[in-house]
Order: structure tokens, then C-alpha cells, then sequence
């Protein structure tokens, strides 16, 4: 009787924990297979523990090549979708104006499409117009779909903030800017870094999109699509391991900074007097 | 508030909002005219020759060539000190072409000097006018090395405009263990192989098979016998014979034994023998489909010269014997077996690499889908509506 | 009186953004429409000649593959839900000091490349596997069945790649939720099965219906998981588009396919949202008073 009543209390976290299980599990898989030694070219029977992988993870040219565009990608496309898109939340939760359902709805909108419509509509564009597929093409597709993920996280956050700092720094007769520069973007880091690392990793992900308009480029999942036909090399299971274990340092190095900033931000508005800094529900 | 800064931002803006209006208009106007009517390769031209130098980009399949740093492309490049841009875009032929076509139909070849697809593609693009002729004097060391049995293929029997890169059968994979019995494209078909059998989702390497289980000579074919063979897929799916269509990814269900037997490449055999000597390619009785991976050169391609020239580096039986090793497939140069021989003796006796005539007596060369435009569009269409269940 | 300019500002803000997602893409939108109503071929090039029957034909011959795409979807949202729902709710309630370290983990598998975490579940879900012994041994899969390449399958896969958008929103509601609303409640009918679908449920409504769509939208558009993880009777519409716009090449068609795949979930999602009688997905209701 105790253990069930003791599974009931635990219920939630029981489920939870085998879900959090259920998330890992593939990219455990993916981590054992990155030390695995085939003897041929098709690395899914486990053979034997070897380094040799992770001694030489750049060795394949092709393979470093298109990790480096889906970085460069993901980087420029990351930044450009988190000015455009903070600028639009900042617009939305800071202003009323006429249109803004409007612009709510055209932000909705590509949540709502399939990537393959996207992809292909895109497509459908380029042809069109003749453009010539590759990078270019590939930057704005990225950035168009990040933008609506952008300003979803932004402004839950700006949502829930207090604008009295920003008030009082403009009664001390500081200028629009210089308040934004300030008290507003400082306020704002943490959900901005939060849409950043999103949109990064929405653009290092995809696949679909980047298929339809890629052209001659080729991304990391691109290269591992056509790599599949031909048995994927062990590097690309290191690679998608280091991508992993870079990304825990950085998100673990993003809380503690997140952590630290709030502590600050707090201290900062007990200093200043202000009421009400608690983060409103 | 009126600072001058607020003042230019603005205009910024503004600017740029009807810099990317007009621009848009503009390309609007000019695009979506430059489909030639009535394309043909009658009046392309012959790739030109000359001293190479500069810089060369060569579009190939995935993992094609041995690569790294003592690979081949490098080899190449420290040698002719050519900048050589190797890029893998190349995952499937018809969606190669719907990549490269709206260039292609221009006269761009979108700043490629090679591409490399399969036979029936290559004769598309000759036949839209796409590929460049090509001058055998640059080609010394290509033609004096070229094997005898693909000096002229029934799509190009002068080897005007192709070069081969790679060749391959299709033929039968199968877990030799588990259903010693299939020798037959027909056996695939048995039901007590229910649920364990792949085929591969190229057409024109799964459906030339089926007919010639059935009889029929796939380069004497015609569409009707095409929709038969398909007719007959579709039945199979329908039982649940079929487990899926798949790309070279049959080779992990065989090895992991889930599949028995399978429709695939010559070259996959020989990596999946090594992980497990029980699955072996076996010859169908009805001979299997022999096909050849060409390099071409593009209308409209920079640098031919060095394309030229890349060809002839690949054709000496040094290289070559390099990317054989590293690839498995069946090499198209002469002298490579020999190499082999002293460097990798199992490669060099692999039948399935240096195959024998009597080993392909029964081969042919796999056959283009027969009849006219909109024929061959309904067979394609009817077997991608098969694989889509 | 506010003046002109301060009234523009919120248009210059929102400008660059919002051209962007106008110029590629509502127009390119439109330019599949126009597509799907053209005839021709890649060669011969493509006339605008209105032909609606492309809609008519496609929809008729592919409705296997709709039904199947909403299918799937549907499945694997209804079991993102009963997985992400407990998941969420310990992370945001339950979760403490570990709660930033959980929610990472629901995004991490973002960074390891869609393709490669579905082909990793090739490997688990084997006919061989650890996994598959399992669940015959329990019964849920008869003796001489298989996992892959079947619908279990792809909706097991498109489950998982498509739950960290089902925990995400449902975290942030449940993290809103206000606890002594839940305490009190218990205090009232003493019954937490009665609390949670009285209380917990409702609250945190917006974020179900904002899940779900973000879980249920994208994978009734996929194709990857089918083609990986699917047999021969697994193909959903994504995989119908994308062979003909990459494999067939018959644009028109395809572009017709894709229209008609929007439109109903957009039909859907209307259908949804006023079902669930909340327009709250965009968090409306919080903004300026």
C-alpha cells in the first residue's frame, strides 16, 4: 500500500522523468554511435570502441564544409530574425495603432503553415523570378521563419515588465534612445538571448525549407540526407555530438549570466526605490 | 525630439522600403519569360580546350570519391593548382534537375564546370540542349584508358558528350543465411518472403528488373510493358510482400536480418559484406541492369579547360585505382585492376568491382523509360503514386 | 494630441519585419496559387490557363495521403499532450532548481539535427531491438510483428520530434499559473482529480490550444518521419509534395497539393480556436490596456 501511495505522490514526476528519457534517448544513441568502429561504410551495427572519430572529426572535407555554412547560416539568420522580430514585438505589446490585428494575424500565419509549404512556395517565388538558388536564397528563407518564433518569446517577456523604469528615466529627461538603450534592451537581454538561441537552432535544424531552396549549397542536413544513401560516416555522429554538448555549455552558461543579470536588475530597482518590480503574473 | 538622427533613420527607412519595392516590381517584369521553345542539342557548343588554370567546381553524388586530405580532390589540386570547388549536391537525379533546370534552360550552368548524373539523365539534358559537345583531343588520357565496354553506350555511342565517372549493377542483395534460395527477381515475389523483401525507389532501376523477371527485354520495351511491371509492384505492395521502397538504406535492414532480400547496388554489397559476410549480391538469372555515372560539361560552364583536364587526372589508372578502392563501384578505367592487385588483392578480385564478362553475360544497359513525353510522364507518375501507398 | 510622428513609430518598428514576411512570404504565397492553376512542363515551360481542375484531381487522388497526414498528426498530438502535459507541469511546478536544466532538455534535441535523431530512431525502434522485444513481450506488438515501417512508427517519430513545441507554450502557462488558486481549491473539494480538471485544466487552457497546433500544424505537413520510419503504406501528403515538386517535377500539381493542405488547416485551426473559445495563442488578451 505505502509503494502506492508513494507511485500517486510521484505520479507526475515518474511520467516526466520517463519522458525527459524519451527525449535523450536517440541522441544517446547518436553519442555511443559516434565512438563506434565499422568495419565498412555503414555505421549501424555496434562493432567495437574506438576514438578514432573524435581524433579527426573535420578529416571529410565535404562534411566540415557544410557544417561551416550551416553555422554562418544560422548565425546571420539568427540575428537578422531577432532585430526584426524584436522591433515587431516592441511594436505590438508597446503601442496601439491601427492594423494591429492585421499584424498579429500575419504573424500567426507561417505558425500555422507546414514547412513544406513554405518551402515550396518559396520555391515557387525564386522560380518565378529566376533567382539563383544558394546562401542568399537560403538566408531568407531562415529568417522568414524564425521571425513569428522571435516575436512570440520577446514579447511574453515584454508582456510581463514594468514600464515605471522606463518612465522615471524619461522624467530624468533621458531621450527615447538613450531610455531603449538603457533600461529597456538591458531588461530585455534575457528573452532576446532566449529567441536568438531559438532561431539559431530552428535554422541549424531544418531541413525541409533548406531542401527546396538550397541550390548548390549544402547544409549540415543536407549533407547528411545525401549521406544516407551511401552509409553516413561516424564524423557526423561526433559532429551532431559536439553540436549537442556545445549547446549544453552555452545554455548552461546563458542561465547562470541570466541568473546573474536578474540578481542585478533586482538590486538595481530596490537602489532606485521603485515599487512593484516583482514580475507580475 | 527633433533630433536629425530620428530625421535620417526615417528616411533610412524609407528609402529602403521603395529600394525593395522597385526592385521587386523590376525583377517581376523581367523573369519568368526564359523558357526556350523547341530546345535541342544541334547547335551546342564544343567545350574548349586549352591550358588549364584558374579555379574549376565539380558537382558530384555524395560520397564519391575518397576524400580528406590524401584523397583524390586534394591530389588534384596540389598537383594542377587549380582552386577545385568539389561540392555534393547531386542526392537524386530529377531533383538535380528541377535544382539546376531553370539555369540550365538559360545557358547558366551555375557556375559548375562538371556535373556527374546518371545515363538517362545525361541523354535528357544532351537531348534539351543543356550539355556541351565534347573534344576528344583534350580527352587523351580518358580515351586512351576508358574501358572497351563502355566506348559506346547506347545513349551516347560516340561519347560525344559523357564521361563515365562510375558504373554499377543493379541486381539482387540478399542475407545468403537466411533465403539461400532467391536467385531470381521473381523470388522476390514469394510469399513465404512476406514483408521482407525492399526494392529501391529509383524506377528505373527497380521496374526493369520486375520485367525482366517476367520475360521481357528491358531495352526492347514498351510502355505498356512498364505499366505491366509496375501494375505488378503495386499488387505486391497491396499484399504486404513489399516492406518499403528505399534509398541504399536496405542495407541496414538486411543487416540486421528484417530483410531477406533486396533490390540494390553493386557497390553497397561490397561495404555491407565487410560488416556481414552473409549478405551477398546475387546475380539475378535474368541478368542485372548495368548503368554509368557521367561527368558532363554544362552549356555555359566557366573554365572548360580545367574541366577537361580534371577528367584526364581521374582517368590515370594512379587515381583511379584511389577512388576504387574507396568507393567499391565498377571502374570505368583500364589498367586499375592491376594496381589493385599488388596494393589490395580483395579488391582487385572482387568480382563485383572488376566484374567478368561471364559474371554480366546476361546484363544490359539500364534502359530508358520508353514512348513519347506524356507516356513517359504517366509511368512516372504511376509509380511515385505507388510508393506514396 | 499625440503628434504624427510618435504615431508612425510603431509602424517603423514593425516595418522591416513585417515587409520581410510580406515579400517572401504572402507573396510567394501568391505565387504558388497562380502556380497551381497553370499546365506545362519544367521543359515546355508553364501557362497560367486557370486550370482549377488541378485541384480537383489532386484532391481527389491524394486523399489517402490527407487523411493519413491528419491521422498521424492527430495521433501524435494527442500523445505529445499526455506526454508534455506531466512533463511541463513537473518542470514548471515541480521543478526547483533543476527547472532550467529540464527545460533545456526538452530543447536540446533541436541542436542534433532533425535527420540524424529520426534515423536514430531506426536503430530503437529495430525489429532486433531492446525496444521492440519489449513491447512484444507486453503484448502491445503480436509475436511476429514489427515496429518499423509501420504507422506506430512514424507517429511514435513524428511524436517525438514535434513534443518540444507542445512543452514549450505549456510551460509557460503552467509557470503563470497561480498556485494558491490551485490550494484553494482543494481546500474546497478536498479531490486533486477534481482540482486539476477544474482548476489546472482550464487555467492553463491557452497554452493546450497553442501546443497543440504547434505540435499538430508541422507534422501533418511533414515527411521526413514517413520516409524514414514509415513502410509502403505510410506515405502522408508532405511526401506526396514533395515528390512532385522534387522528383516529378510537376509543379502545378504541387502547388495545388500544398494550397489545399493550408487551407485546411487553416480551416482547422479556425474550427479549433472557437471550439476552445480562446484568442488568447497570440496572448492578446495581455496587451496594451
Amino acid at each position: 500500500m505505502k509503494a502506492w501511495t508513494w507511485l500517486k505522490d510521484h505520479a507526475v514526476n515518474i511520467i516526466a522523468g520517463l519522458a525527459l528519457f524519451y527525449m535523450l534517448a536517440p541522441i544517446a544513441v547518436i553519442a555511443v554511435f559516434s565512438f563506434n568502429d565499422p568495419v565498412g561504410r555503414f555505421n549501424f551495427e555496434w562493432v567495437g570502441f574506438t576514438l578514432d572519430a573524435w581524433k579527426n572529426p573535420f578529416g571529410i572535407t565535404e562534411l566540415t564544409d557544410a557544417l561551416i555554412t550551416s553555422i554562418q547560416l544560422a548565425a546571420i539568420s539568427s540575428i537578422g530574425s531577432t532585430i526584426l522580430g524584436t522591433l515587431i514585438a516592441i511594436a505590438l505589446v508597446r503601442y496601439n495603432f491601427f492594423g494591429r490585428r492585421a499584424a498579429n494575424f500575419l504573424i500567426v500565419i507561417p505558425l500555422a503553415t507546414p514547412e513544406v509549404v513554405i518551402g515550396a512556395s518559396l520555391l515557387s517565388m525564386f522560380l518565378v523570378y529566376g533567382a539563383k538558388l544558394g546562401f542568399g536564397t537560403l538566408v531568407i528563407a531562415h529568417i522568414m521563419f524564425s521571425i513569428s518564433f522571435v516575436v512570440i518569446v520577446v514579447r511574453s517577456r515584454l508582456i510581463g515588465f514594468d514600464r515605471s523604469l522606463e518612465e522615471a528615466a524619461a522624467d530624468l529627461g533621458a531621450n527615447a534612445i538613450t531610455t531603449f538603450r538603457k533600461i529597456t534592451l538591458p531588461l530585455l537581454a534575457p528573452a532576446v538571448g532566449a529567441a536568438l538561441m531559438l532561431s539559431f537552432a530552428l535554422s541549424i535544424d531544418d531541413f525541409v525549407i533548406s531542401n527546396f531552396n538550397s541550390g548548390a549549397t549544402v547544409t549540415f542536413p543536407l549533407y547528411i540526407f545525401g549521406a544516407n544513401q551511401r552509409g553516413i560516416p561516424v564524423e557526423v555522429n561526433v559532429i551532431a555530438t559536439m553540436l549537442f554538448a556545445v549547446t549544453v555549455i552555452a545554455m548552461a552558461a546563458v542561465i547562470i549570466q541570466q541568473r546573474r543579470a536578474e540578481k542585478m536588475a533586482e538590486k538595481r530597482a530596490d537602489d532606485a526605490g521603485t515599487t512593484g518590480m516583482s514580475m507580475p503574473i | 525630439m527633433k533630433t536629425p538622427s530620428n530625421h535620417r533613420s526615417l528616411k533610412l527607412l524609407i528609402l529602403a522600403a521603395m529600394a525593395l519595392t522597385v526592385s521587386m516590381v523590376l525583377v517581376a517584369c523581367g523573369g519568368g519569360s526564359g523558357i526556350d521553345e523547341g530546345a535541342s542539342n544541334e547547335d551546342v557548343p564544343t567545350a574548349e580546350g586549352g591550358e588549364a588554370s584558374g579555379k574549376v567546381t565539380i558537382s558530384n553524388w555524395p560520397l564519391y570519391v575518397d576524400p580528406g586530405k590524401d584523397g583524390s580532390i586534394a591530389e588534384y589540386q596540389e598537383k594542377s593548382g587549380i582552386e577545385t570547388k568539389y561540392i555534393e549536391d547531386v542526392n537524386d537525379n530529377n531533383e538535380f534537375f528541377g535544382k539546376v533546370q531553370p539555369l540550365f534552360s538559360q545557358g547558366d550552368a551555375g557556375g559548375r564546370s562538371i556535373i556527374v548524373v546518371t545515363d538517362w539523365m545525361a541523354e535528357k539534358m544532351w537531348n534539351l540542349g543543356y550539355i556541351q559537345k565534347l573534344d576528344h583531343d583534350e580527352l587523351t588520357t580518358v580515351f586512351d584508358n576508358l574501358t572497351d565496354d563502355l566506348q559506346s553506350p547506347a545513349f551516347d555511342p560516340e561519347r560525344e558528350f559523357s564521361v563515365p565517372w562510375q558504373s554499377g549493377m543493379t541486381g539482387l542483395v540478399v542475407r545468403e543465411d537466411l533465403a539461400p534460395d532467391i536467385k531470381s527477381v521473381n523470388d522476390l515475389f514469394d510469399p513465404k518472403y512476406k514483408g521482407k523483401v525492399t526494392m529501391l525507389t529509383e524506377l528505373r532501376d527497380t521496374v526493369p528488373l520486375v520485367m525482366a523477371g517476367d520475360g521481357v527485354d528491358p531495352n526492347e520495351s514498351t510502355p505498356e510493358d512498364w505499366t505491366a511491371a509496375i501494375d505488378k509492384l503495386q499488387k505486391a505492395v497491396d499484399d504486404g510482400q513489399i516492406r518499403r521502397f528505399t534509398g541504399n538504406d536496405y542495407v541496414q535492414d538486411l543487416a540486421k536480418g528484417t530483410v531477406v532480400g533486396a533490390i540494390g547496388w553493386s557497390g553497397d554489397a561490397v561495404q555491407a559484406q565487410i560488416d556481414n559476410p552473409n549478405i551477398n549480391y546475387v546475380q539475378p538469372t535474368q541478368g542485372c541492369s548495368i548503368w554509368s555515372d557521367n561527368m558532363l560539361i554544362p552549356v555555359g560552364a566557366p573554365n572548360t579547360a580545367a574541366a577537361y583536364d580534371f577528367m584526364n587526372f581521374v582517368y590515370e589508372p594512379e587515381v583511379q585505382a584511389d577512388i576504387t578502392e574507396w568507393v567499391n563501384y565498377v571502374s570505368p578505367v583500364k589498367g586499375v585492376k592491376e594496381i589493385l592487385e599488388k596494393r589490395d588483392p580483395a579488391i582487385a578480385n572482387n568480382k563485383l568491382i572488376f566484374p567478368t564478362p561471364e559474371f554480366t553475360a546476361d546484363c544490359f544497359d539500364q534502359p530508358s523509360i520508353p514512348g513519347d513525353e506524356a507516356q513517359q510522364k504517366e509511368i512516372e507518375q504511376q509509380f511515385q503514386d505507388m510508393l506514396a501507398g | 494630441m499625440t503628434s504624427l510622428r510618435q504615431r508612425l513609430i510603431p509602424y517603423w518598428l514593425l516595418g522591416p519585419g513585417l515587409l520581410w514576411l510580406l515579400f517572401f512570404f504572402v507573396i510567394p504565397m501568391y505565387f504558388m496559387f497562380e502556380l497551381s492553376l497553370k499546365t506545362g512542363s519544367l521543359e515546355t515551360g508553364y501557362q497560367l490557363t486557370w486550370n482549377w481542375s488541378n485541384y480537383a484531381d489532386s484532391i481527389s487522388e491524394y486523399s489517402t495521403q490527407f487523411g493519413r497526414a491528419f491521422y498521424y498528426a492527430g495521433a501524435a498530438t494527442v500523445f505529445s499532450l499526455l506526454i508534455g502535459y506531466p512533463l511541463a507541469y513537473a518542470i514548471a511546478i515541480k521543478g526547483g532548481r533543476w527547472k532550467n536544466l529540464m527545460l533545456f532538455a526538452v530543447i536540446a534535441p533541436f541542436f542534433t539535427t532533425y535527420l540524424i535523431r529520426t534515423i536514430a530512431w531506426k536503430t530503437i525502434l529495430d525489429d532486433s531491438s531492446i525496444v521492440v522485444d519489449a513491447l512484444k513481450f507486453l503484448h502491445i506488438v503480436p509475436e511476429d510483428g514489427r515496429v518499423l515501417a509501420t504507422s506506430g512508427a512514424v507517429i511514435a517519430g513524428l511524436t517525438y520530434n514535434f513534443l518540444p513545441f507542445m512543452v514549450l507554450p505549456l510551460y509557460a502557462s503552467l509557470e503563470r499559473l497561480d498556485l494558491r488558486l490551485v490550494e484553494a481549491s482543494k481546500d474546497l473539494y478536498a479531490n486533486s482529480r477534481a482540482t486539476f480538471f477544474k482548476v489546472t485544466l482550464p487555467l492553463t487552457a491557452p497554452g493546450i490550444v497553442a501546443g497543440t497546433l504547434l505540435c499538430f500544424i508541422p507534422a501533418a505537413g511533414d515527411y521526413v518521419n514517413s520516409t524514414f520510419l514509415g513502410g509502403t503504406k505510410q506515405a502522408m501528403i508532405g511526401n506526396v509534395i514533395q515528390s512532385k515538386y522534387l522528383v516529378i517535377n510537376d509543379y502545378p500539381v504541387a502547388a495545388a497539393l500544398s494550397f489545399t493542405l493550408l487551407v485546411l488547416i487553416m480551416l482547422l485551426l479556425m474550427a479549433y480556436i472557437k471550439f476552445a473559445g480562446t484568442e488568447s495563442l497570440m496572448g492578446e488578451e495581455d496587451e496594451v490596456k
